[in-house]
């Protein structure tokens, strides 16, 4: 067993540091180039489209998931109404996979046959190709990674909001604080470890964004959803070339260590 | 306290700030409630309508009528492609792995919270640090690794790789690290050998924390995409995650690609109404993540 994670776990995080220093190539045979990859990432402009797109995939998923799970968590904290099952309907997304998201939230965004156009046109408004627009297609995709992830960090804020001790809102409430007062200085700063660990793992998410791409656009329209990782797929099982593929994921590897790190000295800093 | 108890806000409940919102509240969060589990429940629906919808009623509103359901999407997406053999490959894919992940996890786990050997430590720390590096990092690398053995297209490519989870070990170390040492302490002095002890003391004891990391490691092998995705090139290797994949890319009716959709999902969704209580606990608790 042991030895299965030695060649499974540990062998592929030293060997891709070593294969991105090599031109490895499908038949095998590679030359020591040292950092000519990283140097090429760096000049390339599809990898800098690739950052940049994965960077306001980023920008928007993160906002959206975070305010979703945020949203729902604080309601079914207040109504007490089946809350078991609400929760569950949240959650249901959440035990699907992220193809099957996809494939269903491309046919409801669909131009001709889709659902929201369907509905869009009963107020006369559309049709609107909203996979096919390069200013659409992103914010498109994030609601679907969104609806499909928000139901795990509700689960997480949810228990973190019941682990508020009641005792501080009602001293909030007899101080005669409002509801908004005592969410934003009670609430929110006894959320706060628990919204950043989320913040975190939803960034973090957000980064190696993939599958609905792969699924809903295959990267386009004209590659303005053509994030990171998809061009870490195309090097590696399009163009065989390994080397730059393993150089990519090490890029990727240092984007996540920085925001994880980031984390560590914020919440450090309170604790 | 005198001061705040002669505050006579609280003498009078119907002027608080919390009573005057009250009938308000009451209606308008449970509406809010009621509205956004429907959007979350839309997309399903949508999907179960369309995969029962005929043929010629993809287009919507047609698509949302639910008077002329029929059984044919499903016949027809079950003959054209190889959704039953998909389906197997990915009950192997999640059956075997579960299985076998559990063993290794409580295995290891056991090991890394009661037993003392050289490099503990050093070895826990190796293990804590490969959960850090994103899947994808390590594709490239992986999947050369699996090549040279001549393990890809087949099922030893890829499940054996998988075993390997560092997540499931860290979970089960935390889970038996809880169990008090005197319980090992007596099964030694009562000559229980090593294995004896694992399977009368340890497993009886952690299994709701086998049940539970089960549930997800299932969950995660059913819904698999990337590494399924560059394992199983042959459509026989496919997936049935990586299989829906490939429908929708293919021109397949829209109604075809949702009954396919609706077969995916059954297991998960048997999972969910099972052990939903199991699923949702444990997140809260150890914010276990797929």
């Amino acid at each position: 067993m042991l030895v299965l994670f030695i060649v499974f776990r540990f062998v592929p995080v030293v060997g891709a540091v070593l294969l991105s220093l090599t031109d490895y190539r499908l038949n095998g045979r590679w030359s020591f180039i040292a950092g000519d990859n990283y140097t090429r990432l760096l000049g390339d402009r599809m990898s800098h489209e690739s950052l940049v797109v994965t960077l306001t995939y980023t920008v928007i998923f993160v906002p959206l998931t975070v305010l979703l799970s945020l949203g729902t968590a604080l309601l079914l904290h207040q109504v007490v109404w089946r809350r078991g099952f609400f929760r569950g309907v949240f959650f249901l997304p959440y035990v699907t996979s992220i193809v099957l998201a996809a494939v269903i939230w491309k046919w409801i965004y669909d131009a001709e046959d889709g659902l929201l156009n369907g509905l869009l046109g009963l107020l006369s408004v559309g049709p609107v190709d909203f996979l096919g627009r390069a200013e659409s297609v992103l914010p498109s995709i994030a609601v679907t990674s969104a609806w499909k992830g928000f139901g795990y960090s509700m689960l997480i804020l949810l228990a973190g909001l019941q682990s508020i001790p009641r005792s501080y809102l009602e001293a909030a409430m007899i101080d005669g604080a409002g509801s908004w007062q005592r969410f934003r200085y009670v609430t929110l700063p006894q959320l706060r470890p628990v919204l950043f660990f989320v913040l975190v793992i939803e960034t973090i998410q957000a980064f190696q964004v993939f599958d609905a791409m792969y699924v809903m656009t295959g990267g386009g329209p004209v590659r303005s959803s053509y994030s990171l990782v998809y061009l870490l797929y195309d090097s590696g099982f399009k163009y065989f070339d390994f080397g730059y593929a393993s150089a990519i994921g090490l890029v990727l590897f240092a984007i996540v260590l920085i925001v994880s790190l980031v984390q560590r000295r914020l919440v450090g800093r309170d604790d | 306290m005198v001061n705040l108890l002669d505050r006579p806000k609280l003498d009078r409940p119907t002027d608080s700030p919390r009573h005057q919102q009250r009938p308000v509240a009451r209606l308008t969060l449970p509406t809010l409630l009621t509205l956004t589990a429907i959007v979350t429940i839309v997309p399903f629906a949508a999907m179960v309508l369309v995969a029962f919808a005929p043929a010629s009623g993809s287009t919507f509103p047609d698509a949302l009528n639910p008077t002329r359901m029929t059984w044919q999407n499903f016949a027809n997406v079950l003959s054209s492609s190889d959704i039953p053999r998909w389906t197997v490959n990915s009950l192997i894919y999640s059956l075997v792995s579960v299985v076998f992940i559990l063993l290794f996890a409580a295995m290891a786990g056991y090991a890394f919270a009661k037993k003392r050997f050289p490099g503990r430590e050093l070895m826990f720390w190796a293990f804590l640090a490969t959960l850090m590096v994103p899947f994808q990092a390590t594709l490239i690398p992986s999947y050369i690794l699996v090549s040279k053995l001549d393990w890809v297209d087949g099922y030893w490519g890829l499940i054996v790789p998988t075993l390997a989870n560092s997540q499931a070990v860290f979970l089960m170390r935390q889970f038996i690290g809880q169990l008090p040492d005197e319980l090992f302490e007596a099964a030694e002095i009562d000559g229980a050998s090593e294995w004896r002890t694992f399977t009368t003391i340890v497993l009886p004891l952690v299994r709701p924390a086998l049940a539970t990391l089960g549930i997800f490691v299932f969950l995660w092998h059913w819904n698999d995409f990337l590494w399924p995705l560059v394992i199983g090139q042959s459509g026989q290797m496919q997936t049935l995650t990586v299989g829906l994949a490939t429908l929708q890319t293919e021109a397949v009716p829209i109604n075809q690609v949702m009954a396919g959709a609706t077969i995916t999902v059954v297991p998960s969704l048997l999972v969910f109404g099972l052990l939903q209580r199991y699923l949702t606990d444990s997140i809260a608790m150890s914010g276990l993540k797929a």
